[in-house]
């Protein structure tokens, strides 16, 4: 395992579900499109890992404890989010007659999107370079509202460095890390802080990123 | 807040305070102050906490009735986070300290199941309202929001009570030049959805609530209330 750096740079603006975005849920979510194919878009979704193998949900990164050691996205520059809003409209074969389009399947949504205009999006993490560099080549867009066109990946580099930076660089925190496992911390918030990040059992009382923290 | 936030924040409150003399609130507050005392008597303010609300709040307490009886629904931990909850309950407090407070909390809110299912919150809301047992229900409504609303006019017969809008005739500009002239308390979380949203546009809903996600605002609650999503505070 090599500490390694990840920068995306980008060709439009990048959506967002959440302040930050985490590069090992990119990395297994590649690997699960991989794995799976067109069965990948009609999994479960209340079922956690509902039919996956397990060495699909093995990701080429170091584990320290149960978190992986991979950095959230870091910005560049560094700008304030803004809001695109839309309309997402029904594109079906309407039916003949009246039908409702404030509720049921022909719903409209009137929909917005916290974006970021940056340029390019950096992690860091440990992890095996070959395949992490052979994951982060089959991303084509980072972020929410890629259908419309957000967060579209002009090219990737991944390179060495020389420390590992993915967990805690400089003392502050670069994921979040459950407060269990540290000595000292700023600042904590119930968050996610291992795949998959939208299941409830991923959730802990962790070290916010970019706060300053200790490990025990 | 930052300074810059800050700098941002001061030179909205100066473009409200000179709307207030040019866009005439003040004679809009009078007569809003007239229509409501109309229906105090076996009638209830109802308060969110909203900037409508409070502002329509402080202009019955101060110009028509100190002692009226106001309502207020808690939505629970889940839909509203209790830091916010406690900052609109001592804005009411702090505007209407004579005035008798009513508070009824949603079951429901303390439950996950709560942003996802909001059948339950109408029923137990309506019920809730019915057995208060009042003859109207001042409510905090303006013609300016939508068209929807536009349409429901300033006083609206339901089956058991009467909803009055005594701030119809305010825009989104009235409503903040008289909460920023009047020093009126409102949840600081508003003016960072401002700063995001505009001023026109920002509204003190529910968080997370899956109800308003045909407007985008879970997604955007998600990158600005973040700490709140994973588990209520």
């Amino acid at each position: 395992m090599t500490p390694l750096e990840v920068v995306f740079h980008l060709r439009t603006p990048v959506a967002l579900g959440f302040p930050w975005i985490f590069l090992d849920s990119l990395l297994v979510h590649i690997r699960l499109k991989e794995e799976l194919g067109e069965r990948y878009y009609s999994l479960s979704t209340k079922v956690l890992r509902g039919g996956v193998p397990d060495r699909v949900l093995d990701m080429p990164l170091r584990q320290w404890h149960d978190v992986p050691v991979a950095s959230v996205s870091i910005f560049e520059p560094q700008v304030e989010h803004a809001v695109f809003s839309f309309f997402k409209r029904g594109d079906f074969p309407f039916p003949r007659g009246k039908i409702s389009r404030a509720s049921g399947f022909f719903k409209d949504y009137y929909l917005r999107a916290v974006y970021a205009p940056v340029q390019r999006v950096r992690f860091y993490c440990t992890g095996e370079p070959e395949e992490v560099r052979r994951l982060c080549m089959k991303v084509p867009a980072l972020g929410k509202e890629k259908n419309i066109g957000f967060g579209f990946v002009k090219r990737v580099e991944v390179r060495e460095v020389g420390e590992e930076r993915g967990l805690v660089w400089n003392g502050v925190a670069m994921r979040p890390i459950p407060v269990r496992y540290l000595k000292r911390w700023e600042d904590a918030a119930w968050m996610a802080y291992k795949p998959p990040y939208w299941s409830k059992y991923s959730v802990d009382l962790c070290a916010v990123p970019f706060t300053r923290v200790e490990l025990a | 807040m930052s300074s810059s936030d800050e700098e941002w924040l001061r030179r909205w409150r100066e473009y409200f305070l000179a709307w207030y003399d040019e866009g005439e609130v003040e004679g809009k507050a009078e007569e809003a102050a007239e229509f409501a005392s109309r229906y105090l008597d076996g009638g209830v303010v109802s308060v969110s906490g909203g900037k409508d609300s409070m502002a329509m709040l402080h202009l019955i307490v101060n110009r028509c009735r100190e002692d009226a009886v106001l309502f207020h629904w808690d939505h629970g931990p889940w839909l509203m986070p209790r830091e916010v909850e406690r900052e609109i309950l001592e804005g009411i407090r702090r505007v209407a300290p004579r005035a008798r407070l009513i508070v009824r909390e949603y079951r429901f809110g303390r439950c996950e199941r709560a942003r996802s299912d909001w059948g339950p919150w109408y029923r137990e809301f309506f019920s809730a309202l019915r057995e208060l047992g009042f003859r109207y229900h001042l409510l905090g409504v303006r013609a300016d929001e939508s068209c929807r609303r536009r349409a429901r006019g300033r006083v609206v017969e339901r089956r058991h009570w009467t909803e009055i809008h005594p701030i119809y005739h305010f825009t989104w500009r009235d409503a903040w030049a008289y909460v920023f002239r009047h020093n009126v308390p409102v949840p600081r979380v508003y003016f960072e959805y401002a700063r995001l949203l505009g001023w026109d546009k920002v509204r003190l809903v529910t968080f997370f609530d899956r109800e308003f996600e045909k407007y985008g605002s879970p997604q955007i609650d998600s990158v600005l209330s973040w700490r709140w999503k994973a588990k209520p505070s």
